[in-house]
């Protein structure tokens, strides 16, 4: 199963300490030699402040040596740093906890400075003390602390990139504390300052200078989706999100160009958020993006197959495009295990399982109209009993409850759907005619009409234009 | 036989040491200062000369040979001439060569292009007689440069030519078959010279025609008393043969005996030239053989720099006229000198040569490294535009060489040459650091390679690597010739030049198509979005798109991605004008005459032909790939207002034609092959159509033809089945999949599978019984009045769609006074849509669906091609 694990791919998208967990999940998989797993844990922790960590894990690794000397002494090193961070940062902190500044404080971020520069006399350098005690307390493994003083440097700074840095760097603070709800604020925020960013004109061959930016651009948006992925997998409301964020036209793109391995997570959240496309009960709308997730999804896989396929793309490739349901069912199992054996999914495994089964029948019984049910337990892996119950839970479930009976004498389930009435399809067809010629008369007024008359017609007209399609 | 042979080398050789004793004498004076540069520039010289003197000793022994030939039935060719008696006599003795005179020897040339001409009469060939006749008046004029009496035979042959060129325009006119063009054309064309050269000579003609004999018998009289003196003559002779060079500085130097060419004088005589460069007058064969001697006198690394620049600009110069191309002796000249100049850089780094010197200086001071500034020498002069004007006078002379004759294959050997020579240039251009002529040569360099197959490439490469100068980029570091494109094509990336880039990218696309790599291929063209910009691009790059864009669809042939394939090919098959957007041959305008302008213009941008893709092979592949998505399509729909919407009209056209046939016979054309496999598909005999296509004899063009073939009828098998099922299911109420499987001999789980997709996508009105293995079809017969009511809904739906486009033509026409009444606000929007627009045609575009919103694009990059066309 190691050749379909992905932590090689991801962890270089990842910053040094996010790996910690992937790596520590990778030592209790047993995929890869223990020893090998401790050995990258150690080469990790050696390039952070984190030394104890190293040289417990040193230790691990050789037992019978001794822990390096320097050690010690970087140790050393790194307390009186700290120590001296801290001084400066408490300098700022000091002032800026006072009630009284928070009050003065506003929007504007100059003024902000200026008036912190002729109260208290703190300048942007001094500020920055703050941005410089985050980041090193991030780097032993304060979170917490390091978020912390982040948010408040954030707040303050005027500096662009280093404001930047301090939102990847908070983002990554709280995904390690473990913060679910503040980390997908702050994955939001973050999502839109990389959108944000110039949009560039895409044409290749313009200029030099236009390259870069649009590079950089693709280049952190690479980086947050595979952040991202963290707290999608563990908020709540987080798969949703996920097929939100990355079946937007821009998410996409980035994933098919530079890193398709994601198309793993994308097409496990698509079949986990079924429930949610099949029984619309739910509160909250989802949009319909989100329905057709597991169509655009085979999409997108049928097109990337040539540059990333795995159990769990298959499954869904087999069940769609093949319609090969033996096929389908075997990467099933297959999948079962690689979805397991992942970081992000184990714990989704049951889910993803249940879902899976019923997407597979109900592509069954969508193209059948008699099914023998022995033979779709088996499709499903389940004993016959477990089968029947199943499939009663399935019809009474979706909507094909009317059109399916079980006829337990034969043993098989009959479907009879009755085709889509002639009525119906022309009241489909006709639908939106109306409001459609509704808005193209408010158009052709508001070109021909006067200019002084148009003042109250235009407001309406405003709110349908959009629904002329620009063609 | 032997002997002669062996005796010409012999005295050739020994007059070849005489020359070189002579050259040697004459360089005498420089060697001392020349010495570095020696080896080369005499080996190149004296290879020249022993060229000449080589050809013109075979041109001897042809001659011992012919009068050896000849002598016994001198009747017949009826050549008496004044030295038959002595050769013949001594020819068996001892070395005729000696004793034939200058003259004698002249004659006996003549006489060799009589023959030639009477050979071509034969065969009716005008060009080799133009070409014969041409010869053989320099030959005579050079006897009247001697002052010596025209020959008899050249008078006979002008008679008797006068003769046969009538009696052949007579012929021409009766025959029903005409020669082809170019020799009509030269038959007119000796018509006219004859008729000159009879004017000129018109008292010796009309002597010669009433009385031959006494003709002859003065003229044997006047140059008999030449005879006896072969030495002298000899010597003459041989500097006329070989060396022309001497005689035109007898020439050049009017008054005095021979222009000086030493050292010293080396730049005015320099300047000289390059004064009357461009003149009216200035006759260019001569200054380049002025050059040539400079070059051989030229002592400092300076000189030689200067004059090579110049000599090779004046090679280029040789050609006045656009539409020729150069000599190839001149070619290859060239192509010499300028691998030689990028030596002598290439050895000695202080020597440079740039397009913009900042410094001046004078053009008649020699100068050297160290009274420069930085120890660099900068000579003002472009290494980059010779290789530019080389690669394109080989492109020219590959366009004007029929290429069906060996003569194109000879060719295109020296391509070998010419890349050795681009990969010196790049070396040169990495070495110095000058990123503009690097990226250029690297373009051409690329534009050798990228659409050879790996062996050619490979060929090429080994050439190169021989060579003691190499790029950095060469087979062997890159091990495999996608690795090679890669690399140079990434170098262009790089550059600043947008032009390159798109060419660069062109080609990488190219190459991977050409490989197989169809999805490589397809993201790149997506991701680069040329196909927006192309339309604004140069001609020649609108065609390599154009090529890019096919040999990507046949490469999708080729891969099974039939559908792909298809929708690729698809735009430039229904221009109808394959041949003319890829540049392999002129199209003929209907209702427009072109310009002779523009139709020189299109002749020089046609492809040389061993680039051409093959378009039977491109239409096979087309029609087959159309046949394969449009006859289940043909058979799913039933209303016949549906019918109308084809998905490929060039197809559907054919179709019908062949419809429209009341008797069909065995097929003989591709084409025909393909419209009964059609018909038979469309009756569901998959076997039929499968052997038909497979009958095509054109797949063994392609690569891996066995591999196509057997793609093809599995996807034959599989698009059969499901026309088989869109025809047949009204007919059924269910079917059995075993006899799906049987009768399509497809495994019963790809039946299953196709069926099944069928169902799901709504094609097919039915369902799977598992139980019973059957196929039961649902099928609803609507009432009349239902069918009305669907068709009424859909039209209503198009009549609105034609509405809102119509409204927005409108409104985009009267963008300018629309917005002026809502602002900046509607103008924002407008954009914001754009983007959206923009940003959706790209996720579609990614997506794969390579139609989506190109095809109207890339038919605007058509539209342009032909504009400009």
């Amino acid at each position: 199963m190691a050749e379909y694990d992905l932590s090689k791919t991801i962890i270089p998208y990842l910053d040094r300490h996010l790996t910690f967990p992937l790596l520590a999940h990778l030592s209790e998989t047993n995929l890869f030699p223990p020893r090998e797993v401790q050995i990258a844990q150690y080469e990790l922790a050696k390039g952070t402040n984190m030394f104890t960590y190293a040289a417990s894990l040193f230790s691990q690794i050789n037992p019978d040596q001794e822990v390096p000397a320097d050690f010690e002494e970087k140790m050393r090193n790194a307390v009186s740093i700290n120590e001296k961070l801290q001084q400066e940062a408490q300098a700022i902190l000091n002032v800026i906890e006072n009630p009284d500044v928070a009050q003065a404080l506003r929007q504007d971020k100059n003024q902000n400075l200026q008036y912190l520069k002729d109260n208290y006399n703190l300048t942007l350098d001094q500020i920055r003390a703050l941005y410089t005690f985050g980041q090193y307390q991030y780097s032993y493994g304060n979170y917490s602390g390091a978020a912390d003083y982040l948010y408040h440097f954030r707040v303050l700074s005027t500096d662009n990139e280093l404001t930047t840095s301090a939102h990847w760097g908070k983002l990554a603070s709280d995904i390690l504390t473990g913060k679910w709800d503040v980390a997908l604020e702050e994955l939001n925020t973050l999502r839109e300052l990389v959108d944000s960013r110039q949009p560039t004109p895409l044409v290749s061959s313009s200029s030099q200078a236009a390259i870069e930016p649009t590079l950089a651009q693709l280049h952190s948006r690479t980086w947050l989706t595979h952040w991202s992925l963290f707290v999608y997998f563990n908020h709540e409301q987080g798969r949703m999100l996920l097929l939100e964020t990355f079946l937007s036209p821009t998410y996409l793109n980035t994933i098919q160009t530079s890193c398709p391995w994601i198309l793993r997570y994308l097409a496990t959240a698509a079949i986990l958020c079924r429930k949610a496309s099949t029984t619309n009960s739910t509160s909250t709308p989802t949009s319909s993006r989100v329905r057709n997730a597991i169509r655009e999804v085979v999409k997108v896989i049928q097109t990337e197959e040539y540059q990333f396929q795995d159990p769990v793309t298959s499954f869904l490739k087999e069940l769609y495009v093949e319609f090969d349901f033996e096929a389908a069912q075997r990467e099933l199992s297959l999948a079962e295990k690689v979805v397991g054996d992942d970081f992000f999914l184990q714990e989704f495994k049951d889910d993803f399982l249940d879902n899976a089964r019923y997407l597979i029948s109900e592509a069954y019984c969508r193209i059948h109209q008699r099914i023998d049910i022995g033979d779709l337990s088996e499709r499903l892996n389940l004993s016959r009993d477990e089968g029947e119950k199943w499939i009663v839970n399935l019809i009474r479930e979706t909507r094909m409850g009317a059109d399916a009976k079980i006829d337990l004498e034969k043993n098989v389930i009959e479907i009879n759907r009755p085709a889509l009435p002639i009525y119906q399809s022309v009241i489909e067809k006709t639908r939106g005619l109306a409001i459609r010629t509704q808005a193209l008369g408010a158009a052709l007024s508001r070109a021909n009409g006067p200019q002084a008359t148009q003042q109250p017609p235009r407001a309406a007209a405003d709110g349908q234009a959009p629904a002329i399609p620009v063609n | 036989m032997s002997r002669f042979f062996r005796q010409a080398g012999d005295s050739d050789s020994d007059s070849e040491s005489d020359e070189e004793l002579m050259s040697s004498g004459d360089e005498a004076p420089a060697k001392p200062a020349a010495s570095t540069a020696k080896p080369a520039m005499s080996r190149f010289l004296r290879t020249a000369q022993s060229d000449s003197s080589s050809s013109s000793s075979e041109e001897e022994s042809d001659d011992s040979d012919d009068s050896d030939d000849e002598a016994p039935q001198k009747k017949r060719t009826g050549l008496p001439r004044a030295s038959d008696s002595e050769s013949d006599e001594e020819s068996d003795e001892e070395a005729p060569v000696k004793i034939l005179s200058a003259s004698e020897k002249r004659l006996a040339e003549m006489e060799g292009t009589g023959k030639a001409m009477d050979n071509a009469l034969k065969i009716n060939d005008w060009v080799a007689i133009s070409n014969e006749y041409d010869k053989l008046t320099r030959m005579v004029q050079k006897q009247s440069n001697v002052s010596e009496p025209i020959p008899p035979f050249y008078i006979r042959t002008l008679s008797s030519l006068e003769t046969s060129v009538n009696n052949a325009q007579t012929k021409e006119k009766e025959a029903k078959k005409k020669m082809n063009a170019t020799n009509a054309k030269a038959l007119t064309a000796m018509k006219q010279k004859v008729k000159k050269a009879l004017k000129e000579y018109e008292r010796e003609v009309k002597l010669f025609q009433t009385d031959p004999e006494a003709f002859e018998r003065e003229f044997s009289a006047t140059v008999a008393p030449e005879a006896p003196a072969p030495r002298a003559p000899r010597k003459k002779a041989r500097d006329e043969e070989s060396g022309e060079e001497d005689e035109t500085f007898q020439t050049v130097g009017k008054g005095g005996k021979a222009m000086q060419f030493t050292a010293e004088g080396i730049f005015k005589n320099l300047q000289a030239v390059q004064e009357a460069r461009g003149k009216k007058n200035t006759d260019r064969a001569e200054q380049i053989r002025i050059l040539e001697k400079l070059l051989e006198v030229a002592v400092t690394t300076y000189q030689r720099i200067r004059v090579l620049l110049a000599l090779i600009s004046s090679r280029f110069d040789y050609n006045s006229s656009v539409a020729s191309h150069m000599p190839n002796e001149l070619w290859l000249s060239a192509q010499r000198e300028v691998d030689q100049l990028i030596a002598i850089i290439a050895s000695d780094r202080k020597y440079s040569i740039e397009e913009v010197v900042s410094l001046e200086y004078d053009e008649l001071a020699e100068r050297t490294p160290a009274d420069e500034p930085d120890g660099i020498l900068r000579v003002r002069g472009s290494i980059i535009s010779f290789i530019d004007r080389l690669d394109d006078e080989f492109t020219k002379s590959l366009q004007n060489i029929d290429p069906h004759g060996t003569e194109y294959v000879e060719r295109l050997k020296d391509e070998k040459v010419l890349y050795c020579t681009i990969c010196r240039a790049q070396e040169f251009y990495e070495k110095t650091n000058q990123a503009e002529p690097l990226g250029r040569v690297i373009m051409r360099r690329t534009e050798h390679i990228y659409s050879k197959p790996d062996a050619v490439v490979q060929a090429l490469e080994q050439a190169s690597e021989a060579s003691d100068i190499k790029p950095n980029m060469t087979l062997s570091l890159q091990t495999s010739t996608s690795g090679l494109v890669h690399a140079l094509c990434v170098h262009l990336y790089k550059t600043g030049n947008s032009l390159l880039r798109t060419r660069a990218m062109l080609s990488h696309i190219f190459h991977h198509a050409l490989h197989n790599d169809f999805y490589s291929g397809r993201d790149m063209l997506l991701m680069s979005h040329l196909q927006e910009s192309i339309h604004q691009a140069d001609v020649a790059t609108q065609i390599l798109y154009n090529r890019t864009v096919v040999q990507l669809g046949l490469c999708a042939f080729r891969c099974g991605l039939i559908k792909e394939a298809q929708g690729t090919l698809q735009d430039i098959f229904t221009t109808q004008r394959v041949k003319e957007l890829l540049a392999q041959g002129v199209h003929q305008q209907r209702f427009q005459v072109l310009t002779p302008e523009q139709e020189k213009a299109e002749r020089q941008r046609q492809l040389p032909f061993h680039m051409h893709i093959n378009t039977e092979l491109l239409e096979a592949a087309f029609l087959v790939s159309s046949m394969l998505v449009e006859i289940p399509l043909l058979a799913s729909i039933d209303s016949e207002e549906q019918k109308r919407k084809a998905i490929s009209k060039p197809f559907r056209r054919l179709l019908d034609f062949a419809d429209r046939q009341v008797f069909t016979g065995p097929p003989e054309s591709t084409r025909d092959h393909i419209m009964q496999a059609s018909k038979a598909l469309q009756d569901g005999e998959w076997e039929k159509c499968r052997d038909l296509i497979q009958d095509i004899k054109i797949w063994s063009l392609m690569p891996e033809a066995t591999a196509v073939k057997e793609m093809l009828a599995k996807r034959i098998q599989e698009q059969g089945l499901r026309t088989y099922l869109f025809t047949y299911a009204p007919h059924y109420s269910t079917l059995s999949l075993a006899l799906l499987s049987r009768t399509f001999s497809l495994p019963l789980r790809t039946v299953t599978s196709i069926v099944s997709k069928m169902i799901w996508n709504e094609e097919l009105a039915a369902s799977l019984d598992q139980s019973k293995g059957v196929v039961v079809f649902h099928r609803i017969e609507h009432s009349r009045a239902q069918q009305l009511a669907l068709s009424i809904a859909d039209k209503v739906s198009a009549m609105v769609d034609q509405n809102e486009k119509t409204l927005d033509l409108k409104m985009g026409g009267g963008a300018t006074w629309g917005d002026r009444a809502d602002g900046a606000k509607g103008e924002k929007r407008g954009e914001q849509t754009q983007e959206r627009r923009g940003r959706g045609e790209r996720t579609r575009g990614a997506r794969g669906g390579a139609r989506g919103g190109r095809g109207s694009r890339f038919a605007q990059g058509l539209g342009n091609a032909q504009r400009v066309g």
